[in-house]
């Protein structure tokens, strides 16, 4: 398994360890569960769990920025008799 | 209480605190982007706060989240507050110049160093890894505490209807 990868790679490029992309992939199988239904066997490719993780952060990083402008738009529209309102001082108090 | 579920707490003790700062700090009233983004700003800071210092993407979000508002004196509390509690450490940004990467594994490796704060300072891969498993942890909690936030409207909705 690791010789197939070492001559596809050349060997002055820093790779990620088999031990490593192994710990990789079992804590983000954890977080992530549709790349641990792929493929049981730790032969999933490197670059397969770095795309992933990557998609996984950016689509995260996006999430954010859609609930803050959720979060500014409610409270734009909160009144200050609202339940809402109560809600939400009772949040943050 | 799983571990999880302490770091969600963390995240929202520090922004309840980093929001109350800038609403204190903000000239009202707000439009909806200035709104946005002080939330997003507050959000932010607060999930590196939550981390504190022992990570590098902590210390580099909460740099990143200086530059952005150099110009915004109410920002300038919060991070003073953050970073007073974050240690000074010096580490070397080496550019490789115009290099792109050949293989799968190092150009996609290229690209979550760019997604991970302060990745790109860090050399030794193990350490990435790591920086990146403990970062998605933290934006996991960030987005299922706002996510839960953001979901009064519907709830306090349904209440506003079955009362009338």
């Amino acid at each position: 398994m690791s010789n197939r990868r070492s001559s596809r790679q050349s060997s002055s490029a820093p790779r990620i360890s088999d031990d490593q992309m192994i710990d990789l992939v079992t804590k983000l199988r954890q977080i992530l569960p549709e790349i641990g239904q792929r493929r049981r066997s730790d032969k999933v490719s490197a670059s397969k769990v770095l795309q992933e993780t990557c998609n996984y952060i950016r689509s995260l990083n996006r999430e954010v920025d859609n609930l803050s402008e959720r979060l500014s738009q409610l409270l734009e529209s909160v009144d200050e008799d609202s339940p809402e309102a109560a809600v939400i001082r009772s949040l943050l108090m | 209480m799983s571990s999880y579920n302490m770091v969600k707490q963390e995240f929202i003790k520090k922004w309840i605190t980093t929001l109350h700062i800038l609403d204190c700090s903000v000239e009202h009233p707000l439009n909806v982007t200035e709104r946005k983004n002080a939330i997003k700003l507050s959000s932010d800071i607060a999930m590196a706060a939550a981390r504190s210092s022992s990570t590098v993407w902590s210390r580099a979000l909460i740099s990143r989240s200086g530059n952005k508002t150099a110009n915004k004196p109410m920002a300038r509390r919060v991070l003073k507050k953050a970073r007073n509690r974050m240690k000074n450490r010096c580490l070397t940004l080496r550019r490789n110049g115009n290099f792109t990467a050949k293989s799968g594994v190092r150009r996609r490796t290229e690209l979550l160093k760019r997604l991970v704060p302060g990745g790109e300072l860090i050399e030794n891969k193990d350490y990435l890894i790591r920086e990146t498993l403990d970062y998605i942890v933290y934006l996991r909690a960030q987005v299922d505490v706002m996510r839960t936030v953001a979901a009064v409207d519907s709830v306090t909705g349904n209440l506003t209807n079955d009362n009338n």
